[in-house]
């Protein structure tokens, strides 16, 4: 009797050693498997070996904050060259990419300034009005003067570079500008840059 | 008689109807005397003449102000004249800006299989924006419109997108402008471009 329940415990055990071995078999092929797929495998010395290898381009994201609108005020009571009274104009680039920031064309709309005429440059007469933008120099200061100023042509195509990003940067600017001694005043008058930012 | 005569004395003044005025009260008085007498009410003549005085003092004082007899202007508004302060008008115009600034992200150099298939824009409208957006997509050689979404809202994206007109294969300069409006009122606020560079394969 004991004999018999020896020998069935014996055959039990025996059953359960080939399900392990066989277990760990099947482990290993998987094993050798995942390494075939990645193409692993011992290379004799002075053979050699062609590996693909795949590569997906990412889709290059421009991600910007900037502004659509620009308001600001002209005087002649302003003290100093730049007769402009202007907000700090931000511009942001989000992305991993620099960018440049230009403007391509300027809308300008001086029907209510009776007589007067827009100049491309510092340079104005009595009735002229000449406006721009000029990088921050000082933190949060209005420029007070006209130089590195990059001045806005009148309903023209143009591609005047105000300013370039790095990956991940801000810069500020401002509207400056000046004004001819006879240009009436109390009037209001349109200057509509469009900017366009582009991969630098 | 008595309550006419109260009232001229009110009302005129430095001319010769205020003295008319006065005589007026006297003949009033001469009648409240004689009223007075009839009713028993003597007490009147001292009231009357009080409010005869206070009323004259009321009229006559305010106008002559407190020492150089300057009036104060009612148009004016109390305060500083707009415009003066700089930092102010800065401050005003900085608000403004700020309302029109936008955010967006597009994939700078989409690919599209085909003319007439879709490719990746990948255009963001993101949620920090506060507007929507529309997109519109020009060729920079012809001006031509090439794609024109509808408005995004805040926080939206759209990956893929199918051109409006049917390209060649090849490779095209074109800008996409993104143009901002408010979502209250969906009014314009401006607009702002981007760059792109398409290309179609085949």
């Amino acid at each position: 009797m004991k004999r018999r329940l020896l020998l069935s415990a014996l055959a039990v055990m025996l059953a359960a050693g080939l399900l392990m071995t066989g277990g760990y078999a099947a482990s290993n092929d998987a094993v050798a498997y995942a390494a075939e797929a990645t193409q692993n495998e011992d290379i004799p010395i002075g053979s050699s070996n062609e590996v693909m290898m795949v590569g997906v381009v990412e889709p290059t994201i421009m991600s910007v904050t900037m502004p659509t609108y620009v308001p600001f005020h002209i005087s002649r009571s302003v003290q100093g060259e730049n007769k402009v009274i202007s907000p700090r104009i931000t511009v942001t680039n989000n992305s991993s990419i620099p960018v440049s920031l230009d403007v391509v064309y300027t809308s300008v709309d001086l029907s209510r300034l009776q007589g007067t005429t827009w100049s491309n440059g510092p340079y104005i007469g009595e009735n002229q009005v000449a406006v721009g933008f000029q990088p921050e120099t000082l933190l949060n200061q209005m420029p007070t003067t006209l130089d590195q100023t990059k001045w806005l042509l009148e309903n023209t195509a143009q591609d005047i570079n105000i300013m370039t990003l790095g990956a991940y940067d801000s810069s500020a600017m401002y509207v400056v500008g000046t004004l001819g001694a006879a240009v009436p005043e109390n009037y209001s008058f349109s200057v509509v840059p469009t900017f366009v930012v582009r991969q630098a | 008689m008595r309550e006419i005569a109260i009232y001229f004395a009110c009302v005129m003044r430095y001319n010769d109807a205020y003295s008319k005025a006065i005589i007026l009260y006297g003949i009033g008085v001469q009648d409240m005397k004689t009223d007075a007498k009839k009713i028993g009410m003597r007490w009147l003549l001292p009231v009357g003449a009080a409010i005869l005085l206070l009323a004259a003092g009321l009229y006559f004082f305010p106008a002559r102000g407190p020492s150089d007899s300057l009036e104060l202007d009612n148009n004016a508004t109390m305060g500083i004249l707009p415009g003066i302060d700089l930092a102010q008008r800065q401050a005003e115009l900085q608000q403004q800006l700020d309302e029109s600034m936008i955010a967006f992200s597009i994939n700078t150099s989409p690919v599209f299989a085909t003319g007439g298939s879709e490719g990746n824009l990948m255009l963001e409208n993101p949620a920090n924006n506060a507007k929507l957006l529309v997109v519109e997509i020009y060729m920079d050689e012809t001006e031509e419109l090439l794609y024109q979404s509808k408005a995004l809202p805040v926080g939206s994206y759209i990956e893929n997108v199918r051109l409006d007109k049917v390209l060649e294969p090849g490779e095209y300069a074109a800008t996409a402008y993104f143009k901002g409006y408010r979502e209250d009122d969906h009014s314009y606020i401006g607009q702002a471009g981007a760059a792109v560079t398409i290309y179609v394969l085949s």
